[in-house]
């Protein structure tokens, strides 16, 4: 078991790139190796080491690898991207793209995470104690897969367009979510326990359920009637009809 | 400035040079008999040395191009180089930033790139590109099929105004070549509609697409333009449209050139060879096409060979671009351009499991080793509707290798042996005839061929040296040197300077930017001006004085001169 603790040298105040916050980076390195992993700071390379302090318990495989970081890390982002095993625990919050990529692994953040976070995920597990922002679990611009696998779970809200271009794994959000939720997807799940509006427009495939309320709906869905799921009876609508979609959305 | 290269086994093909050990001298931008002992020296050792390649149709610059990278954001993640103190940064696949087409190509040893086509009214666009696109020399074809000017005058059957207007448009545009994308199309897409095929009548101006291309052909050879007409036939990329095409390549016949080149130059054979009647019974008809090649002169075609994978199309066909928007499900960009042409950018991926891309990348192939004479198909993947440039070198192998082939056809669904003719083919292209389709052929095809495309005396100082020893080598089975060594040549001279050394860039001088003035008889551009000017006051969203592109947009000019001449017609 190897355990690496990070915590910010000093108040960050221009945007981290820290994609090699990871356990595939770290994994077997010692306290200098990782101290020495390049990141850039705003327009300006420099090393982990330098913005944080980083102290490193054990050795162990990237499956073995726990990260835990403490602080203040809301302008701090790429936390944990393309990870494929390990854990990283986050007690605060993130900037944006947590986790991107990933494709193994669990992450867990106690606050809150910026937007982009899960961005094409395709497997492992995000869990966000606090809220998200924009294009949770969503694709990048232009390319037709976001979220291909994986899970991430907000127990906050979370804002516009989760799921965008989605085409596996599941999200799903305690709170509210803004709109167009599920926009444009191609497969996979997403469960609204909040109320939000106008979700899955652009929908050709997948599964959106809503149990709160739904302040508009996009005229672009059939309903097909009513249907229980998980003992819990929707109306259930089938759609979007301009794309030929085979999605479905189960509103109460 | 003198450069000796020594000791290179030489493909020349326009002065009969076949691999023979042949000095190259340099002088001053030029290639000359002989240099003094000043000069310095490169020993090539017995590697390959080719001219600078030369691309006769590819999209490098200008609206189109530009649409496709807004549309594609992701492209931009491939191909990423940050700046060092040499280059600027470099990013993209289908659709590289401008810095990379130039770097790209001089990196694969070509040295001249001709845009295949712009609009008149975003001609400006082109050349603030090119302006931009360094060490490579460009030009621009000019779109003019679908022109209202040039269908008014087709349908009055005033040959000498339509001289005046071609003229006129390619000093507008400064553009090189006259370029026809689905005449009629264009008009007809303005009404969601197309044309199919060459005897429909264009509503409003009542011409037919065959009215369009006989008339352009005839005042291309009056004005005794260095390039023929530049063809994009009326039907591409439907199933069944090599009828169309061969019905196309007859009228050829109908104009004699006014010099020692085709009268017709039809592109991207890839998109116009198919045969069968949908997606599913789809064939290629490409042995077709070359049959008719090979029994007639005065006609050229280039591959626009498919290459597996990534690509953006992007044409002047707009109603092609929605039906193949449809096809993929995919993103469509549509544009109009006022009173010249439609337009389409959609990003599309070819597969090999789907039979008709498979089809579409045998009938390259196949056009180009059935055709006997290299001169006729030049080398071109229509870059990036059937793939991007950088995959020259791929197609350089599959035409050097029956064994590639035979490789790749195993990849291939079973059913691609009943579609296509290539797993019969055994026809393996030599240096000689690669130096031809990416070299003297394209260069002829041009009209260049003076100062392009070959070694001798008096040519630009373009010489690319690739890292293998031809004597040395067998392309059929070492076809992965073959391919390695063409995509990054072990020299790339431009003008008689390095511009790359072991695949890097050494040197970015600017290229000059090709352009054509033709000289008509005064009085036929005035009578021509008057049309014009009404069309600006009445139909041109923008005044005739913020049309012409300046010259402060062409800083590196070369100008080509042309004129009216006599044109003979059987
Ligand atoms: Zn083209």
């Amino acid at each position: 078991m190897q355990t690496v603790t990070i915590k910010p040298k000093k108040e960050i105040k221009i945007s981290v790139e820290a994609e090699n916050i990871s356990p595939d980076k770290f994994a077997g390195k010692s306290e200098k190796d990782i101290q020495s992993l390049e990141a850039y700071l705003g327009n300006h390379k420099t090393t982990l080491g330098e913005l944080f302090s980083i102290k490193v318990e054990g050795r162990g495989a990237a499956a073995d690898t726990k990260i835990v970081m403490e602080g203040n890390f809301s302008r701090v982002k790429r936390i944990g991207e393309g990870m494929s095993a390990g854990l990283i625990m986050i007690k605060g919050n993130v900037d944006m793209h947590l986790g991107t990529k990933m494709s193994g692994g669990k992450i867990t953040l106690s606050g809150n995470a910026d937007s982009w976070a899960g961005r094409e995920m395709k497997g492992g597990e995000l869990i966000i104690e606090g809220s998200a922002g924009y294009y949770l679990g969503a694709g990048y611009r232009g390319e037709t897969c976001g979220m291909r696998g994986g899970k991430i779970t907000v127990m906050g809200s979370a804002l516009d367009f989760l799921g965008e271009h989605m085409c596996g794994g599941e999200i799903i959000v305690k709170g509210n979510a803004g709109i167009l939720a599920g926009i444009s997807n191609n497969g996979g799940k997403i469960v609204i326990e909040g109320n939000t509006s106008r979700p899955g427009s652009e929908m050709a495939k997948g599964t959106i359920i809503i149990n709160g309320a739904v302040a508009e709906m996009m005229p672009v869905f059939k309903l097909e009637g009513t249907e229980a799921v998980d003992g819990v009876t929707y109306k259930k609508y089938t759609g979007d009809v301009i794309v030929g979609g085979k999605g479905v959305l189960y509103v109460k | 400035m003198e450069l000796l290269i020594k000791n290179g086994a030489v493909f020349d093909p326009k002065n009969g040079i076949a691999g023979d050990k042949t000095d190259i001298s340099i002088k001053d931008g030029k290639i000359v008999d002989k240099v003094s002992t000043k000069a310095s020296v490169i020993d090539a050792g017995g590697r390959l040395v080719m001219p600078g390649g030369v691309d006769a149709h590819s999209h490098i610059a200008g609206a189109k191009v530009n649409v496709g990278r807004i549309m594609r954001p992701e492209d931009t993640r491939s191909g990423i180089k940050p700046r060092t103190k040499l280059t600027r940064p470099c990013t993209g696949y289908t659709v590289p930033n401008v810095y990379a087409m130039g770097y790209r190509y001089a990196q694969m040893g070509y040295t001249t790139v001709f845009e295949a086509a712009q609009a008149i009214m975003k001609a400006r666009h082109t050349h603030e590109e090119l302006e931009e696109i360094p060490i490579i020399d460009k030009g621009a074809l000019t779109l003019f099929g679908s022109n209202w000017p040039t269908m008014d005058f087709v349908r009055e059957k005033d040959m000498d105004k339509l001289a005046a207007y071609v003229a006129w448009g390619l000093l507008a545009s400064r553009g090189f070549g006259v370029k026809v994308v689905n005449p009629g199309g264009g008009e007809m897409w303005g009404y969601g509609k197309n044309v199919s095929g060459l005897d429909d009548v264009v509503p409003n101006f009542d011409v037919t697409p065959r009215d369009i291309i006989i008339s352009l052909m005839k005042v291309n050879e009056m004005l005794g333009l260095p390039h023929s007409l530049h063809l994009h036939c009326n039907n591409l990329g439907k199933p069944g449209n090599y009828r169309t095409t061969l019905a196309t390549l007859e009228l050829a016949k109908q104009v004699k050139p006014s010099k020692d080149r085709q009268v017709m130059h039809v592109t991207h054979i890839a998109f116009n060879a198919m045969g069968g009647t949908n997606w599913m019974d789809f064939e290629s008809k490409a042995d077709e096409i070359a049959n008719f090649l090979n029994n007639s002169e005065n006609i050229t075609t280039d591959m626009g060979q498919v290459i597996f994978g990534s690509a953006t199309s992007m044409t002047a066909d707009g109603p092609w671009q929605y039906t193949l928007s449809k096809l993929v499900h995919g993103k469509w960009s549509n544009g109009d351009v006022e009173l010249e042409d439609a337009s389409g950018v959609v990003p599309v991926t070819y597969y090999r499991q789907a039979i008709s891309h498979a089809a579409m990348w045998a009938s390259g192939l196949e056009l180009a080793l059935l055709t006997k004479d290299p001169y006729k198909v030049l080398l071109t993947t229509d870059h990036p509707n059937g793939g991007p440039f950088v995959n020259y070198s791929e197609v350089i192998a599959l035409l050097m290798s029956s064994k590639k082939r035979q490789e790749e056809i195993k990849t291939l669904p079973p059913v691609f042996n009943e579609r296509t003719k290539l797993p019969g083919i055994n026809r393996e292209l030599d240096f000689n005839e690669i130096a031809i389709m990416t070299r003297a052929g394209s260069s002829k095809v041009l009209g260049l061929l003076e100062t392009k495309g070959h070694l001798g005396a008096g040519a630009d100082g373009d010489v690319a040296i690739y890292d293998i020893k031809p004597d040395q080598i067998d392309p059929s089975v070492e076809h992965v040197k073959i391919k390695s060594a063409f995509s990054s040549a072990a020299y790339t001279i431009k003008g008689g300077e390095v511009v790359v050394k072991d695949g890097q860039i050494t040197a970015t001088p600017m290229g000059r930017t090709f352009w054509v003035d033709a000289s008509v008889p005064g009085e036929h551009t005035e009578v021509m001006m008057k049309d014009i000017r009404n069309k600006f006051k009445n139909y041109y969203s923008i005044g005739l004085a913020n049309y012409m592109v300046q010259d402060a947009y062409l800083t590196h000019p070369k100008v080509v001169k042309a004129g009216v001449v006599p044109v003979e017609v059987s």
